[in-house]
């Protein structure tokens, strides 16, 4: 099977996601225009070659609702001949649609594809598109927390405690911080700009420098009152029923913050990019993909890494940077200890706790983030995985070349 | 004109074109059996039809309003597609009632209870009348089903999600000023001839009325369906539910999902919905079990049916040994029966602190009926230290401490100074009444009150025969016994009669799990999966360790080396080497910190050197009712349980043994006798003679016999 190239990654500044962020004004379909017409412009690849754009994007409905990718291609100037398809596999969306995007180019079916993602929380906030799991029938047969108690009962149940996750909060602000000084992000990003085109943001705004375990610690647990007093906690006794109380360490400032941003990754293979005279950056390895128990729900990484890591006929210690999502501090921590990998090699340049989590895009942005870092280090292989809502997990490794 | 029918009647006042349609259902009782369902469907039918009509009173012709469902019929159905059919016209009628296109007021002059209260919920206007004997409500989930002629998608509509759904999950039933002040009715009148009249005054103030969801620009009562007030609250609500239930009430449950789903839908196709949810508890197990209970059997013992009676008066003056918890509440319910009650105890400041828990109930009493009543109540207790005080008492109970020697002693004492013919009784938990009796003069009137605390609160109250009491003597207890409101059951003597023998199995097995090396979170968690109204550990420590310890050492005459088990000696060790004695000494199986629970003590683990070879929330939950069943097939062979009506009303009400099982009997039905007797001889020669299936029931496994009739 011939393999599927990345040939570029680029994504916008990740904005605040609330009423004061400085991308509030722009809508989630102008919001993905900007990384997609920036993919033709920095690369010099004429769009019509592009045979599919697949755009992640969590909470589809309202503004982000009826294929918000198509519209977004199409308000990036693609011609109207590329389709456009957008997917909801949560917090994984944006991986899935790199992953749809290589496995499209590696089995030989389309030539060129554009995968990213999008969310505007600021806009449209995270639960507004209802679902299932507000039933209290599914919350009966299937089970289903809100995603902090999930969080808070990893963290129990092995052992994490609040100065754990606000330590590995407190790092994951200092190499963001750091990133940016040392500008690693410019080269990927791309500014957003007004309707006079004037620039709106251009350089992630979420993080909070000087951030330290102590400021931390004055945080409140932010999931304390919806599982102790409104008795969420009492749903996960059924699948763990010997917890018998759930502590609850996560807050504001160790979780991953809730932000407004896009992104885009150009897929090709090799023959079309010596076609076009463009270069490869790397190439996809290998995906893994897992379905996992939904109450605790966030534990999805450590398998779906691990059938990533089979399938390329890799282990663990192969792989030289992780990007493990940290929708909140105890999943990479939980992930790193399972499968035995150090923080040295794991988020180096922060992660969503510090830079934000835009739902739909983060997959894509957590791959040109290891993408970029790789590079800078010339290093050879990174993975990203990220924990996804109703149990599951996802991963793509990827290899310089 | 009038249309003539044995069920529902109506008249039609030519004046107003107002129609009465009267309740008038089978032998004085307005059920609502296939006869009445059929009987109101016509009559709506011929409503529609009625020329000048201008409304619609729905009145009864009987004390009571609309008492719900034939239970006997819901019992015996178990095909889902014909049982469908029967809702869905019942819940049809309704419906067309309310779309008639006149206004419909329901003129509550009695109770609307299940079905019946749904027949109300369909009217436009409730207007009750105002007494505390006008009881409305929607009881269906303490049988294990829900409310399936609307009360789920109408109440919701009414009242809010949040209210509705409290009520209904409760299984409330509120007397008429309460369910005035929650929204369940409009409007009080004081007697029935003015909710009439009012009935009559607000249809001709309202004409053309239709319900509100069937009015243009209907809101719901906030929050409304699907906002993410209302997705919080339903999460929020189940959780709460899930905390109390653990699982174990599927009917509450799916109270939650009939509102919820049925708010998104058109309101017919809602009612539709409610059916089919209906249906499926309907024809569970679950919901015959629970029914056969608290329905069939409860009503049963509170009709004493086939228990002796007696032609001698009432009790006239009750004398209460010991001011103790149970002895002062004893004399509190005693008081508020109309008796005349002393209560004595021979040191004064136990007396003190008995008639200060007596002070605090009439306190409570007097917030909600006024000082006058209460302090009525008050003056007809008696404390006394001396015992000249309880000369002439013609009822005594005893409520002084678990030692023979001294209950002995009390006896002789006190008996002398009774009245001629009095009846002595004993709440002893567990010495056989036969033993007590040898120290009474008149042992054909010694008998045993077993209650159950809070007394106030605990609806049980188990008599037991000793080998010489007589039936008149019974009869005269079981008359007292329905004065102060309890539900009888009559058993033999034998230590620990019925229900401290099935507890005690029960809490010891608790112990033994934890001996066993079971991680205590999870034993605890298995007996509310099972559905024990509190789990083992915690009940242990409420009672005391102690107390434990002294019925296990008690028994040694009785029950030999049964008891001698390795949870016994855990008990004994944690009470005599490491002072953890229960709630009241501040630490027990769980910790306590300022007298509340904090969570499991972390050091039982370390008791028991052992791993089991088998555990999990399953085996926990079979082993903690298993090991009770074989106690209560013990008792029925040995003739202590002499009827199956007690064997299940006893241990529900007395020690909460899993109400939604409907008892140990139902229970062992469920699990088939054959399998079960099985799995108790595993258990008896791996884990102990107390899981050893009596003969009784091995007999019945042999013949392919049940408790109860499928």
């Amino acid at each position: 099977m011939p393999d599927a190239y990345i040939y570029d990654a680029v994504r916008t500044p990740r904005g605040r996601g609330r009423k004061d962020g400085s991308l509030y004004t722009v809508r989630p379909v102008e919001l993905l225009a900007a990384p997609l017409a920036a993919i033709p412009q920095r690369t010099g690849l004429d769009p019509a070659l592009i045979e599919d754009v697949a755009a992640g994007c969590v909470t589809q409905t309202g503004e982000q609702g009826a294929c918000v990718a198509r519209f977004g291609l199409l308000a990036a100037g693609y011609p109207e001949e590329v389709p456009g398809v957008t997917h909801n596999r949560f917090c994984g969306s944006g991986l899935e649609a790199v992953n749809h995007g290589a496995a499209m180019v590696a089995s030989g079916y389309m030539n060129w594809m554009v995968a990213g993602g999008v969310e505007s929380m600021s806009r449209v906030a995270m639960g507004a598109d209802g679902g299932a799991w507000w039933d209290t029938a599914t919350q009966w047969s299937v089970g289903a927390v809100p995603q902090g108690i999930s969080a808070d009962l990893i963290a129990t149940m092995n052992g994490f405690s609040r100065h754990d996750v606000d330590s590995f909060a407190a790092e994951s602000q200092r190499r963001a911080a750091a990133a940016q000084q040392a500008d690693a992000f410019s080269r990927s990003l791309v500014p957003v700009l007004d309707p006079a085109g004037l620039p709106l943001l251009e350089a992630d705004e979420y993080l909070r420098p000087g951030t330290t375990v102590e400021t931390l610690g004055k945080l409140k647990p932010a999931f304390d009152v919806m599982g102790t007093r409104f008795g969420l906690d009492a749903l996960t006794r059924r699948r763990y029923p010997a917890v018998e109380r759930i502590q609850h360490v996560h807050t504001a400032g160790n979780s991953s913050g809730i932000v407004d941003g896009a992104a885009a990754v150009l897929l090709g293979s090799l023959e079309a990019g010596e076609a076009a005279g463009l270069r490869p950056r790397a190439r996809i390895r290998s995906i893994g993909l897992v379905g996992s128990e939904p109450l605790i729900m966030l534990t999805g990484p450590v398998e779906a890494s691990r059938r990533a890591l089979a399938r390329a006929g890799m282990v663990a210690g192969d792989i030289d940077l992780w990007e493990i999502n940290e929708a909140f501090a105890v999943v990479p921590l939980y992930t790193m200890a399972q499968l035995g990998v150090s923080h040295d090699r794991v988020n180096v340049h922060g992660g969503a706790i510090a830079l934000g989590h835009p739902l739909g895009a983060t997959g894509a942005v957590l791959l040109g983030t290891v993408l970029d870092a790789l590079e800078d280090r010339d290093l050879a292989t990174g993975l990203v995985t990220l924990c996804i809502g109703g149990g599951m997990g996802i991963a793509t490794i990827i290899e310089r070349v | 004109m009038t249309v003539q029918d044995p069920y529902l009647r109506f008249e039609q006042c030519e004046d107003t074109g107002i129609v009465t349609l009267w309740l008038q259902g089978a032998a004085g009782v307005n059920k609502i059996d296939h006869a009445f369902g059929a009987a109101l469907i016509e009559r709506v039918a011929e409503l529609a039809e009625l020329e000048g009509l201008t409304g619609v009173v729905v009145a009864t012709a009987y004390r009571d309003w609309c008492v719900g469902a034939d239970l006997e019929f819901l019992y015996a159905a178990r095909d889902p597609a014909h049982l469908l059919e029967g809702v869905l016209a019942l819940t049809r009628s309704y419906r067309a009632l309310e779309t008639l296109g006149v206004p419909v007021v329901a003129a509550l002059t009695g109770s609307a209870l299940g079905g019946g209260f749904e027949l109300a919920l369909a009217c436009h206007h409730r207007i009750a009348l105002d007494q505390g004997r006008v009881k409305l409500g929607l009881p269906e989930v303490s049988l294990g089903v829900l409310p399936g002629a609307g009360g789920t998608q109408r109440l919701p509509r009414l009242i809010g999600f949040q209210s509705a759904l409290e009520l209904i999950t409760q299984g409330r039933v509120l007397p008429a000023p309460a369910a005035a002040a929650k929204g369940l009715v409009d409007d009080l009148q004081p007697t029935p001839e003015a909710v009439m009249a009012a009935a009559r005054t607000w249809i001709l103030a309202h004409p053309g009325h239709r319900a509100p969801w069937d009015r243009e620009g209907f809101e719901w009562p906030a929050p409304a369906p699907d906002s993410p007030d209302a997705r919080n609250l339903f999460m929020a609500g189940s959780a709460m539910l899930y905390k109390k239930t653990a699982g174990a009430y599927p009917a509450a449950e799916a109270a939650f999902t009939a509102a919820q789903e049925g708010a998104r839908l058109a309101f017919d196709r809602a009612l539709e919905l409610e059916a089919r949810i209906f249906v499926k508890l309907a024809v569970s197990d679950g919901a015959k079990d629970m029914i056969r209970t608290f329905f069939f059997h409860k009503n049963a013992a509170d009709r004493r049916v086939g228990l002796p009676t007696s032609d001698a008066p009432d009790f006239a003056k009750v004398a209460v040994l010991g001011a103790g918890m149970m002895g002062a509440g004893l004399a509190w319910i005693c008081a508020r029966a109309g008796y005349a009650v002393v209560l004595r105890d021979i040191a004064q400041p136990a007396l003190d602190r008995g008639m200060a828990h007596v002070a605090k109930q009439a306190g409570k009493l007097a917030r909600k009926k006024g000082q006058e009543h209460a302090d009525a109540i008050l003056a007809r207790i008696t404390p006394a230290v001396e015992i000249d005080a309880l000369a002439g008492a013609d009822l005594v109970i005893e409520a002084v401490f678990e030692d023979i020697g001294l209950k002995h002693r009390v006896i002789r004492e006190v008996e002398p100074l009774m009245a001629p013919g009095g009846v002595f009784a004993s709440n002893t938990s567990a010495l056989p009444i036969t033993d007590l009796a040898r120290a009474s003069a008149h042992p054909e009137r010694f008998i045993g009150l077993h209650f159950f605390s809070p007394v106030e609160a605990m609806p049980l109250l188990e008599l037991i025969e000793g080998r010489d009491t007589a039936p008149d003597t019974v009869g005269r207890c079981l008359t007292f016994g329905q004065r102060i409101r309890k539900t009888p059951i009559v058993v033999g003597d034998g230590f620990g009669f019925y229900t401290t023998r099935v507890f005690s199995a029960y809490i010891l097995e608790g112990a033994q799990l934890v001996a066993e090396g079971h991680d205590p979170a999870l034993i605890e968690w298995a007996a509310r999966v099972a559905g024990m109204a509190v789990p083992p550990l915690q009940v242990f420590d409420e009672i005391t360790l102690v107390l434990g310890k002294h019925v296990v050492a008690g028994s040694k005459p009785y029950l030999g080396d049964q008891l001698d088990i390795p949870g016994a000696h855990l008990v004994a060790r944690m009470v005599d080497e490491l002072g953890r004695t229960g709630r009241s000494g501040g630490a027990g199986f769980y910790d306590y910190v300022d007298g509340r629970r904090r969570g499991l003590w972390s050091g039982l683990g370390g008791l028991s050197p052992h791993a089991p070879a088998e555990t999990g929330v399953e085996y926990l939950a079979f082993r903690l009712l298993a090991v009770q069943a074989a106690e209560v097939a013990r008792a029925l062979d040995e003739g202590i349980l002499k009827r199956h009506r007690d064997a299940e009303i006893g241990a529900v009400l007395g020690l909460g043994f899993s109400p939604p099982s409907g008892g140990p009997l139902a229970w062992m039905d469920r699990q088939g006798l054959t399998g079960l007797v099985e799995r108790l001889d595993a258990l008896a020669s791996s884990h102990g003679v107390r899981y050893a299936p009596a003969p009784m029931l091995r007999a019945m496994a042999d013949r392919g016999e049940r408790f109860f009739p499928r």
